[in-house]
């Protein structure tokens, strides 16, 4: 038995193998064409004739990029009146393969596609968590499934906070309304290795009190995990006893070490420009400002054209761009 | 490069000959004007000069594809369609040929987009000089002439037409189907006279070299240029629709009425349109028509010139015929070097 198993794991194997040269070698033939061919300059000539007519020499043994998985929703947990969080897992028991910041196409078909930020740590292997606002056609469909329902997944896609250069680093995370959700994936596998960071901190505003996302955990990362959670309501209510003014009002009296410290932000269109004058008061470096950019993607693909601003397609180069890198972008922020 | 010379009787038996392997698209004539249609004999083709309305994206990428099937029910299941057959595409301009070659690009760029490439693997391209109308302005973009992206290309020289074999699939479909002659050189040098002609007869010129456009475009962000078109565009997206590098799309479903199957597709989408840059919770990043013809006009000439090297605006003119307010692309870009040329100066 054990030695089937063997031959199956080499055959497997090699397989793999096969399909890494065949990629490779195509990615060889891209660079080589590349390199031949005259600067990116089609303004005033040509490809040139030699170049192959056939674009796709080996493109026929990938499948088409639309194709999604089959996945199950494992729990439903009801947040606030308009938000919900699903616990997904792929009917194939594969893992996702996500990082924090990254998005996936959810699609339920009949209703459609639409990107959702993917709410969960990676370090949680067999299952994913996807936190839904009912805004449209699709997201309120999805809202009227339960536990055993079924729908299709493609992705992960674009690219995520980089995990790897906060290590050492002060973290601020300033999140607006539904900003939450991509920044809890993040927040989470922060905590699970809270020895590697320094001081961390949350500032989470919304609108009213019975919009706060993930009170549970808010309050256990405040206790338990040695991460300071400040939440400020827009308006004054008449129960709420803590903050109230818009996210930017809790910046002023921190105290922060600018020299340490990186900011992660995520929140409607409108919070990141007072949010970034305000980061600017506290001198803190556009460099060390990472911010998650919502678009209308369509295809996750970098085709379809929705996403873009200027030259750049957020489904591809973003959603998690760096500040310094997008400031000056027209249309960005 | 190989020149034979076709005489002009024998383009008939050359579609005939083509039609025995591909479905033919080409120019034909519908209520008056020309546009591009399947020809089914020899007889349809209405070789006119004229730029035709839609361009031949529409056979490569076309104006709505089913990309997957679907079932749902117990046993769901996704499919993914790939729809692709040989076919030829006759008697297409070089701005056309320019524009394809940079579909090429834009579809074989990061994820493959193997819905096109693979309708564009088995696709035959036979070019054709033309004249410019009173819109066109191919010269001032340099897609006036093409040397590749095609596999043939037909120059008319009076007497008959010099092909110009692009590769080697158009040269065996040249030598399968008529019967040529090694072209002489003064033929071949006729192709250079008609040629230089036709650079005198452009009405509509862009007043810079092509090469300065993105700098000019970039510096242009604040032009009261945007303000003055988007006051009278309707929004309605024909310019995208017509024009030949445009490759947005959107992405649907469409359910049969047993409520289990059904069809997701891809459809041409317009960056000119109200809700194209709006997401869920209703924020629009791109409100005013000003703004979405900036962003259109940007796309032709800075953006994507940045990710893919080459303008994107090939100089057909067709969204300066459709546009029903008279929205003039080569217009405004004047305009545009106008007033970089007056903060330099």
């Amino acid at each position: 038995m054990s030695s089937l198993k063997r031959q199956i794991k080499t055959e497997v194997k090699k397989m793999r193998s096969i399909e890494m040269q065949k990629l490779r070698s195509y990615e060889d033939k891209k660079m080589r064409r590349n390199s031949t061919s005259q600067p990116l300059n089609l303004l005033t000539s040509e490809i040139p004739a030699s170049q192959p007519r056939n674009l796709s020499t080996s493109i026929f043994d990938i499948s088409s990029p639309y194709i999604s998985r089959l996945a199950k929703i494992e729990r439903v947990a009801r947040l606030t009146e308009k938000e919900r969080l699903f616990t997904i897992a792929f009917e194939d028991k594969k893992t996702l393969g996500h990082s924090p910041g990254q998005f996936i196409m959810l699609s339920i078909p009949g209703y459609g596609e639409a990107p959702i930020s993917v709410s969960s740590t990676p370090n949680k292997r067999n299952t994913f968590e996807l936190c839904v606002r009912a805004v449209g056609n699709l997201t309120n469909a999805l809202h009227n499934l339960t536990k055993g329902d079924r729908l299709w997944i493609r992705g992960p896609y674009g690219k995520g906070f980089p995990v790897e250069e906060l290590k050492g680093k002060d973290l601020l995370f300033i999140a607006g309304g539904i900003g939450l959700v991509p920044m809890r994936s993040l927040i989470k596998t922060v905590l699970s290795e809270r020895p590697s960071y320094g001081k961390i901190k949350l500032l989470y505003g919304v609108k009213s009190p019975d919009e706060i996302l993930f009170k549970d955990e808010l309050s256990e990362w405040q206790q338990t995990a040695s991460m300071n959670v400040s939440i400020t309501i827009d308006k004054p209510y008449p129960e709420w006893k803590g903050n109230t003014g818009v996210v930017t009002t809790l910046l002023p009296p921190l105290k922060i070490d600018e020299t340490k410290t990186v900011v992660i932000v995520v929140g409607p269109p409108v919070m990141y420009k007072y949010v970034i004058m305000s980061l600017g008061d506290k001198r803190i470096a556009g460099h060390d400002i990472y911010l998650s950019l919502e678009r209308r993607m369509k295809c996750g693909l970098g085709k379809c054209g929705h996403c873009q601003i200027n030259s750049i397609y957020v489904c591809q180069e973003g959603p998690v761009f760096r500040l310094s890198d997008i400031r000056y972008l027209r249309e960005a922020i | 490069m190989e020149y034979r010379f076709l005489p002009k009787k024998g383009i008939a038996p050359f579609v005939t000959g083509l039609l025995k392997d591909f479905k033919v698209y080409g120019p034909v004539e519908k209520d008056g004007f020309p546009m591009y249609g399947e020809i089914t004999s020899p007889k349809d083709i209405h070789l006119s000069h004229a730029p035709t309305h839609l361009s031949p994206k529409q056979f490569l990428f076309p104006p709505k594809e089913t990309i997957l099937r679907f079932k749902n029910g117990a046993k769901p299941a996704l499919e993914p369609v790939i729809e692709a057959h040989n076919q030829a595409l006759f008697g297409i301009h070089s701005c056309d040929i320019h524009a394809i070659k940079l579909l090429d690009r834009v579809f074989s760029y990061g994820p493959r987009d193997v819905n096109y490439l693979k309708r564009r693997d088995k696709t035959v391209i036979i070019g054709i000089d033309c004249v410019p109308d009173k819109y066109c302005f191919c010269k001032s973009v340099n897609t006036m002439t093409v040397d590749s992206g095609f596999d043939l290309f037909l120059h008319d020289v009076g007497s008959g037409f010099v092909v110009e074999v692009g590769t080697q699939t158009g040269k065996n479909l040249l030598y399968k189907n008529a019967k040529t002659k090694k072209a002489t050189m003064k033929e071949i040098k006729k192709i250079k006279e008609i040629r230089d002609k036709k650079a005198e007869m452009f009405v509509t010129k862009l007043n810079a070299e092509a090469s300065t456009l993105p700098l000019i475009y970039s510096g242009s962000y604040n032009s009261p240029v945007w303000e003055k078109i988007g006051k009278i565009c309707y929004g309605c997206g024909s310019c995208n629709n017509v024009c030949p590098t445009c490759y947005c799309f959107d992405v649907r479903d469409e359910i049969k009425t047993n409520l289990t199957e059904g069809e997701r597709f891809r459809v041409w989408d317009a960056c000119t349109l109200e809700d194209f840059a709006k997401v869920a919770g209703g924020h629009n990043f791109r409100k005013t028509r000003a703004e979405r013809l900036r962003h259109r006009f940007n796309r032709k000439f800075q953006y994507l010139a940045d990710k893919f090297g080459g303008l994107f605006c090939v100089g057909c003119g067709r969204c300066i015929r459709t546009c029903l307010v008279n929205i003039n692309i080569a217009e405004v870009t004047n305009e545009l070097i106008e007033e970089a040329n007056k903060d330099r100066s």
